[in-house]
């Protein structure tokens, strides 16, 4: 299913405007073909522009985008062999979902027997059969996503692009509709995009993840490149569950800093340790106190006064529990440190004193 | 949900509630009904056969055809210019949206006299195209094409008010779709857009129809009042009237009064269409 | 590649706004904008001081001050009215009720001339209504300014009702239970809470009817009686100057009346984004 050759797509120096808002601001991008790619980002950073512009929904006002090596912006969204999946989904509200999804195929008058043929086979594949003589009002949520990317398949698009796809539907389906359309996509192969500002569900999906902020496009990178090596301070923040800490020269092993440098703390960062506990690194950890527990299913996150701020860190389950108040010791293995433009990652002085000493 | 309409923190007690809904049913008996009633009475008070005799009457008919002929034009150019205007407002953002949206309203805040006014400027005998439309033979005020265009005028905006609302709500996603498998504007229009207006559009020929049959103060400048010729039907009730053909006047009267109960009653059941259709 | 060149600044890839703007304004041009146009320019040729004289003669000022003062009230008491119809309309359940509501657009469907007549037979002296008052007040209301007032209350009934009704509809119920709870008594929450949510919509019914008003024609002509100076409205006396071809004064007459009713309708916006800033503080 699908067409064999994979499609690539670059974006060169796109600049969009609306009114005197920059959308995109110089974006280069390009994405090998057969790739799943997540456009990730806080709302108004022009990720879904940059989306409707490859699918030729809207114009850039400068640079060029190119499908396989060819320059498209002169050619026609319907043109460009892509599928688009509008994030309300947009299913013709008075056709069948028979007729959604042969919509794309009538104007490109293929005989009836092979719509019927093509249909059938898309309803199977998105295990909606049965719903053919439906109106996209008597379907759930999750049935209405699927049949929009029926529809968006159906006449064999080169490029599959995706607006939000999982923002109008229920938590508990989202989780299942994710690893579905990740499974889905994967089957057929086909070079295609989503946009999400939801960090799990692009780390999950994707395997290459574009982060826009500011009409400008951040990093790309997979998932543990983004998380391990975060390119610019909007990265480091915006990924992870960070913490930023502007008083970090106060906590033990971290002295040095400049002005205006702010640390970043990730939960996974930080070891709470009872005050009867072994810590390895006692004179380099701190004192805090418990303010919280919140139970995560899986592990515990405890929220620690220390030094000013409030930080999270991981706690097993298995250890010995903590209690509110408690006076505990605060390790911290490393952190961000970032300034305007610059991102640095610090470890605790102590952990490299210690590997000299082993 | 009679429960909790009991429980609502405001409820004015028995005896407010019959207070306000007896002051609007006097108000509307005196203001509506009654005038309603008075036509039917004075029409008939030389009984069937002299209501017969009214309504049948050579220039009663030739006065009717007359409005039919400005009504079903007035549709025709509304309906095609409402849906030309919705569309464009509704599915493009462009520069003069506002002022395109207020010319189109303008007619019908405009005294219907004062719009007469501007077409006796626009081809009467002092304008600058009444040379050319005299050479060509054609005239406008005074005659029947003045009646219509009058017609037009003050029915201007009523259906493209009616789809832009609707089409608003329905967002341009479905047409972008569309568009982006390769539609046509008209394959579009037909499959995707069109079902979402239809109650809306039939609601603004009501509307439209309504309004184009009674007019009467713009198309009252702009006729020669002459009889089987440029009189509509409001005119020719006000002639009857004001030669004391009171029975006629009634009699014609309650032709158009039976169309505008048509009219409510249509728009009622539209309106309740309009609404079940969009909970599916 | 040549499309960018013809390429529409503000294309889309939904088709056909060429066609449907390009007949939307030809059909506009034909019908509004060329006799606007034309009534520019023939207001341009009238001479300044002539205009003066015709638009402050005294007969036209007091056919001015009759259709503005009676739009006015009649307006005033629609305003009323309007909201207490809405209010039932919206609030209670009662039987004949749908036939009540499709009934308020009666005045919009029937032809005014047919109104107009209808009530002004009913209104004279021996009329059904006007021999009681005659007998009774020694009001007469056919052929006075009362008339006029009459036939302008029933032209606007449907301005106040349905703008005020979908608002009122929509008030959340919520707040009303809120103000309940915390000890508002029932004329309280109506004033506090209710009625400044439906105050941008009474305004606008109540403006929308004065300018309709203002302008009304059909169904005060036969009921106005058309005595200078007493019952002539401004449309009837741009009429008369128009059958007698005087369309200097008929134009200069028109002229005013466009401008009140640009003025009525720039209050209401006003009006509106005044009520709007001062929810939007609020949030």
């Amino acid at each position: 299913m699908g067409s064999n050759e994979k499609s690539t797509i670059e974006l060169r120096h796109i600049v969009k405007y609306y009114g005197d808002f920059r959308a995109s601001d110089d974006v280069s991008l390009t994405i090998e073909g057969g790739r799943l790619v997540a456009l990730l980002g806080p709302s108004g950073s022009g990720k879904t522009t940059i989306l409707r512009m490859i699918a030729g929904l809207e114009h850039p006002d400068g640079g060029e985008i190119l499908i396989d090596g060819q320059v498209v912006n002169d050619i026609p969204g319907s043109e460009r062999g892509i599928g688009f999946v509008f994030q309300s989904y947009a299913l013709f509200r008075y056709l069948t979902v028979y007729e959604n999804i042969a919509f794309g195929l009538r104007l490109k008058k293929w005989p009836e027997k092979k719509i019927r043929e093509r249909v059938f086979e898309l309803l199977k594949l998105i295990g909606c059969e049965g719903l053919e003589k439906r109106y996209p009002g008597q379907l759930s949520g999750g049935q209405r996503q699927r049949v929009a990317f029926a529809r968006a398949l159906a006449p064999s698009p080169k490029i599959l692009l995706l607006d939000e796809p999982f923002a109008a539907i229920d938590a508990k389906i989202r989780l299942e509709l994710r690893s579905w359309l990740k499974e889905m996509i994967t089957k057929l192969g086909i070079t295609s995009i989503f946009v999400t500002h939801d960090q799990d569900e692009a780390i999950e999906v994707a395997d290459d993840i574009v982060v826009t902020n500011h009409g400008r496009i951040e990093q790309v990178g997979t998932a543990t490149e983004l998380y391990t090596k975060p390119a610019t301070p909007f990265v480091v923040q915006f990924i992870g569950h960070s913490t930023p800490i502007r008083n970090f020269t106060e906590f033990r092993s971290f002295f040095k800093g400049q002005e205006n440098e702010i640390g970043i703390l990730r939960p996974e960062y930080v070891e709470v340790k009872k005050i009867t506990e072994v810590v390895r690194y006692s004179n380099s950890a701190d004192i805090g106190y418990v303010r919280d527990i919140i139970f995560r299913g899986s592990n515990l996150e405890i929220k620690v006064d220390i030094h000013g701020n409030t930080i999270s860190a991981i706690r097993s389950i298995n250890e010995e529990p903590l209690e509110i108040g408690e006076k505990v010791w605060v390790f911290i293995y490393r952190m961000f440190v970032i300034d305007d433009r610059k991102v640095e990652l610090r470890e605790n002085a102590s952990l490299r004193e210690d590997s000299l000493v082993i | 949900m009679a429960d909790t309409k009991k429980v609502a923190v405001v409820h004015e007690g028995k005896a407010g509630r019959r207070i306000a809904i007896g002051a609007c049913v006097v108000f509307l008996v005196i203001f509506l009904v009654l005038p309603l009633v008075y036509i039917l009475a004075v029409a008939f008070s030389d009984g069937w056969l002299g209501y017969k005799k009214a309504v049948t009457d050579e220039y009663a008919v030739k006065a009717t055809l007359l409005t039919l002929l400005a009504t079903v034009v007035a549709l025709a150019i509304n309906t095609l210019m409402g849906l030309c205007a919705a569309w464009a407002v509704t599915k493009f953002s462009f520069r003069g949206k506002k002022i395109l949206t207020t010319l189109i309203d303008l007619p019908v805040t405009v005294s219907p006299v004062i719009a007469g006014l501007i077409y006796v400027l626009t081809f009467g005998r002092q304008s600058f195209l009444y040379p050319y439309l005299e050479k060509a033979g054609i005239k406008i005020i005074f005659a029947v094409p003045g009646i219509i265009l009058a017609t037009v005028f003050v029915t201007f905006p009523f259906i493209f008010r009616e789809l832009v609302p609707v089409l608003t709500a329905e967002g341009t996603d479905e047409e972008e779709a569309a568009a982006l498998m390769g539609a046509s504007f008209f394959t579009i229009f037909r499959k995707v857009t069109f079902p979402h207006m239809k109650w809306a559009l039939l609601y603004g020929m009501v509307l439209c129809t309504a309004r184009a049959m009674g007019e009467f103060g713009a198309v009252s400048v702009l006729s020669g009042h002459l009889r089987g010729k440029t009189n509509t039907l409001p005119l020719y009730i006000e002639l009857l009237y004001q030669g004391y053909d009171f029975t006629g006047a009634f009699a014609c009267s309650s032709i158009l009064m039976i169309f505008a109960i048509i009219v409510l009653i249509l728009r009622s059941a539209l309106e309740a269409r309009g609404k079940t259709e969009k909970n599916v | 590649m040549s499309r960018r060149t013809n390429s529409h600044k503000y294309r889309s890839v939904i088709p056909g706004f060429g066609l449907t703007f390009g007949i939307t304004i030809a059909i506009l041009s034909l019908v509004v904008l060329i006799p606007l146009c034309s009534l520019v320019v023939f207001t341009a040729q009238l001479s300044f001081p002539e205009f003066i004289q015709t638009v402050t003669n005294a007969r036209v000022r007091s056919s001015y001050f009759v259709s503005i003062s009676t739009a006015l009230i009649a307006s005033l008491i629609n305003a009323g009215m309007g909201l207490l119809l809405a209010w039932v309309l919206v609030r209670y359940d009662f039987r004949g009720k749908k036939i009540i509501d499709g009934m308020i657009e009666l005045p919009f469907a029937l032809p005014t001339a047919v109104a107009g007549i209808s009530l002004t037979h009913l209104t004279t002296t021996n009329g059904w209504i006007g021999s009681i008052f005659y007998r009774f007040f020694g009001i007469r209301i056919a052929y006075t300014r009362f008339g006029i007032t009459i036939a302008l209350i029933f032209i606007g009934i449907p301005f106040v009702v349905r703008s005020v009704q979908p608002v009122l509809e929509k008030v959340d119920k919520e707040c009303e239970e809120a103000a309940g709870l915390l000890g508002a008594s029932h004329w309280t929450t109506f004033r506090r809470v209710i009625f400044p949510e439906l105050t941008p919509a009474l305004i606008s019914g109540f403006t929308m009817a004065f300018a309709r008003s203002i302008g009304e024609y059909g169904s005060v002509v036969f009921i106005a009686g058309n005595t200078p100076y007493k019952t002539e409205i401004a449309p009837l006396l741009i009429m008369s100057q128009l059958q007698e071809y005087d369309y200097a004064s008929a134009t200069s007459i028109a002229l005013v009346m466009l401008v009140i009713a640009f003025l009525i309708l720039t209050a209401n916006a006003f009006a509106q984004s005044m009520v709007s800033k001062r929810v939007s503080n609020l949030a």
